[in-house]
């Protein structure tokens, strides 16, 4: 079985990011990048099934220099080959150029390994820009099947078969291979290191695939490719401070429940 | 009870005159919290009035009152102590200093920071980590006061590397038992200056002064953090790991060590499994979490290579890394839930937790043998004995858990045997009574047999200098009721 798993870098996401007043761009500088929490799901689900089912993982990112630190990461806990997807012009790309990319780059791949892959897994969204597109569109420019928010994996004649987290529990849905799936957070944490594996990964070379590499279209990617344009960012408006209800000698407990429960109604909470 | 007064309602009077009544509390208003601490099998007991003090002028007026009447007086913070020392043993009066929680500036040319005494340890850290700052003293309980940390000298995690909390105090504001209020200690980073009355008041737990205001040294944070998780399959090999680091000249910012079972009574407490239970078919029975910091990670990750070479020399089953801000959280997060995983199975009667614990400190290669001695002891008296520890600075926290127990007195009994036989030994390694909970109330008997009556009678007279109505928290430390 050939598997890929598509990651992203991002900023930490359990850092409160505020934008900076004077570029309306996020403030970045000291905040650490990572993996994108769902695709590290994805990799250790991915994972569990080469080593339970026998085949090949190959991890892949569209990003700059400092998403090799992201690759090498997942090279220590359970990918068996890593590829950086870097190119000036993929600057700007939205969900759309960029599954039009990571087509190209699937393609690319599967020369490089000499196999076709079996499975495409993906984090369900980034916990950047949470758009949970990409997916999706990927697996329409590949003609493959897809299924999202996707909490296990097993094997099933000609193809796999997903089970799919709903509110009130989940679906068990048929795919044939090969297919995309994007990864909702299992009932399992992604691994951990193992020093030696670390050290390895550490010196790992991460080879880097570029536009030429790909034979990407100008027109198709970076802005010109997209379908979308970010205007601008703004900050979720501040919550407001609570109010503090005490019962007094001139408003006893009862009589602030009561005037508790009226505001709650009013609020249309209750 | 050594001649105090009781709080009478000319004296709420006098309190309500110089603070806003509101905030004079007494009777029925007066919250079942102010009468206990976190270990509640040291007492309870119940003042006679709380003040909600809002500044340092308020905290000295409400002290000269007492002291003027002979008032006993307990200042408190967010009463998250572990050995008595804010429950008002005397009754009197309670001076509750939570609402004092303003960070009040930084210095950064002198890398301070100025703060209110009841400002939680859990706001100053998080608003440090937004400066790209530092406070190093992170005790496990984060919600404890500074003024509290301060009063404790507590430790935590990275005391290993840096150091307690008395190595970031710089300057405090204190209000004395005769209401004067008084600055010790300065901005600057010596001092040869006479005796030293700033460190006096640090780990004095509340018996020499009120600290109003502190200034703390803070450090700029560092770039690059790891931390490895060390399972091994003997506690021995685990803990006699420890100086190894050291000898090495490898520094970590912090070396836990933590034993099988409480680590998955503190997972099943959280609800996630870090810590392998087997690994390669060994049965991981202890483990070691230590965390290294620095400013590139080239050099850390040559500093991590190295010190799991000395684990898995040293019989490690296998090293797991921790190398991003998730991991490094989780992999801490049982780790700092051990108190509060203990206190979720530990059974209560009669309004009381069967619980009791020790912070005792001892020489670093002394730690498997103590560790060792302290089971066999509570094996031989039928007690629940869970165990974790600062194992880079040789503070060790024992807990005795009587679940087992029919009644109160027969868990105190047993308990008592146990903390009887294990405080001497502590001391006869080379230890002493408290790393970093303190005295309070609950080991002022161990302490007085650890050091003897000598140091016992100068620590009392230097509480009759600043204090000599012995008013200010009596019955803790040195001076019993």
């Amino acid at each position: 079985m050939e598997i890929l798993v598509l990651i992203k870098q991002v900023p930490d996401d359990s850092v409160d990011i505020k934008l900076d007043p004077a570029t309306g761009a996020p403030k970045l500088d000291g905040v650490t990048p990572v993996t994108n929490a769902f695709d590290t799901y994805a990799l250790e689900m991915a994972a569990r099934y080469k080593e339970a089912n026998g085949g090949t993982v190959t991890v892949a990112t569209i990003g700059d220099d400092a998403a090799v630190s992201s690759i090498k990461e997942c090279l220590a806990v359970g990918a068996d080959k890593g590829f950086l997807i870097k190119d000036d012009s993929f600057a700007d790309s939205d969900p759309t150029a960029k599954a039009y990319i990571l087509s190209k780059a699937v393609a690319k791949l599967e020369e490089i390994n000499g196999a076709k892959f079996d499975i495409v897994f993906c984090g369900r969204e980034a916990t950047d820009v949470a758009n949970g597109a990409v997916a999706v569109k990927l697996a329409a420019d590949l003609c493959v099947g897809v299924m999202t928010d996707v909490i296990a994996v097993d094997p099933a004649d000609g193809g796999v078969d997903v089970q799919q987290q709903t509110d009130t529990g989940y679906n068990v849905i048929g795919l044939a291979t090969p297919c995309v799936v994007a990864v909702q957070k299992p009932d399992y944490d992604p691994r951990y290191p193992t020093i030696k594996n670390k050290m390895k990964a550490r010196k790992a070379q991460v080879p880097v695939i570029t536009a030429a590499d790909l034979g990407t279209e100008a027109d198709k990617v970076g802005a010109a490719g997209s379908l979308t344009k970010v205007l601008g960012l703004h900050e979720p408006p501040k919550r407001e401070a609570g109010i503090k209800i005490v019962p007094t000698k001139e408003e006893p407990i009862a009589a602030v429940v009561t005037r508790a429960v009226g505001m709650m109604a009013e609020a249309k909470v209750l | 009870m050594s001649g105090y007064n009781k709080v009478t309602p000319e004296i709420i009077d006098q309190l309500k005159a110089v603070i806003a009544p509101n905030r004079v509390l007494t009777g029925e208003d007066i919250n079942d919290d102010f009468t206990h601490d976190e270990m509640s099998i040291y007492g309870k007991s119940t003042p006679e009035v709380v003040i909600d003090a809002t500044t340092t002028e308020e905290v000295a007026a409400a002290m000269k009152i007492a002291y003027d009447n002979n008032i006993p007086v307990t200042p408190r913070g967010a009463g998250t102590g572990l050995v008595g020392a804010c429950v008002p043993l005397a009754g009197g009066m309670v001076i509750n200093t939570t609402k004092m929680n303003h960070i009040l500036g930084y210095d950064l040319d002198n890398f301070v920071v100025h703060v209110e005494c009841g400002v939680l340890l859990n706001d100053l850290a998080e608003d440090c980590v937004s400066r790209g700052l530092m406070y190093p003293p992170d005790p496990g309980e984060k919600f404890a006061t500074l003024g509290g940390n301060v009063s404790t000298n507590a430790g935590g995690m990275r005391a290993c590397k840096y150091g307690a909390t008395r190595e970031f105090v710089r300057a405090m504001k204190v209000v004395l038992p005769t209401g004067e209020i008084v600055n010790f200690g300065s901005t600057v980073s010596k001092s040869s200056s006479g005796y030293s009355l700033l460190n006096l008041m640090i780990g004095a737990e509340g018996t020499l002064g009120i600290i109003t205001e502190i200034t703390l040294k803070v450090i700029p944070a560092p770039r690059e953090v790891i931390s490895l998780v060390i399972p091994f399959e003997s506690l021995e090999d685990c803990v006699s790991t420890v100086p190894k680091f050291k000898i090495n000249k490898l520094d970590p910012q912090a070396l836990e060590f933590m034993e099988k079972a409480i680590v998955q009574k503190s997972e099943r407490y959280i609800g996630k499994s870090v810590y392998p239970q087997v690994l390669d078919g060994v049965e991981a029975n202890a483990y070691l979490l230590v965390t290294f910091d620095g400013n590139n990670m080239e050099q850390l990750e040559n500093i991590i290579e190295e010190a799991s070479e000395i684990a898995l020399d040293n019989g490690a089953i296998d090293v797991l890394v921790a190398d991003t801000p998730a991991k490094i959280k989780d992999a801490w997060a049982a780790r700092s839930s051990f108190l509060e995983a203990i206190k979720a199975e530990t059974n209560w009667k009669d309004g009381l937790e069967l619980l009791d614990e020790s912070d005792v400190v001892v020489p670093l290669n002394k730690i498997a043998e103590y560790v060792e001695f302290v089971y066999k002891v509570g094996k031989e008296l039928g007690l629940t004995v869970e165990s974790f520890g600062h194992a880079g600075d040789g503070n060790l926290h024992i807990y005795s858990i009587g679940n087992d127990k029919v009644s109160v007195e027969e868990f105190k009994a047993s308990a008592k045997k146990f903390f009887d036989t294990i405080y001497p030994k502590a001391t006869e390694l080379g230890g002493l009574v408290s790393g970093e909970h303190a005295i309070g109330s609950g080991k002022l008997d161990y302490l007085a047999e650890s050091v003897g009556e000598t140091q016992m009678e100068i620590m009392r007279g230097i509480k009759k200098v600043f204090d000599p109505k012995m008013i200010l928290n009596p019955g803790k430390v040195c001076y019993k009721l």
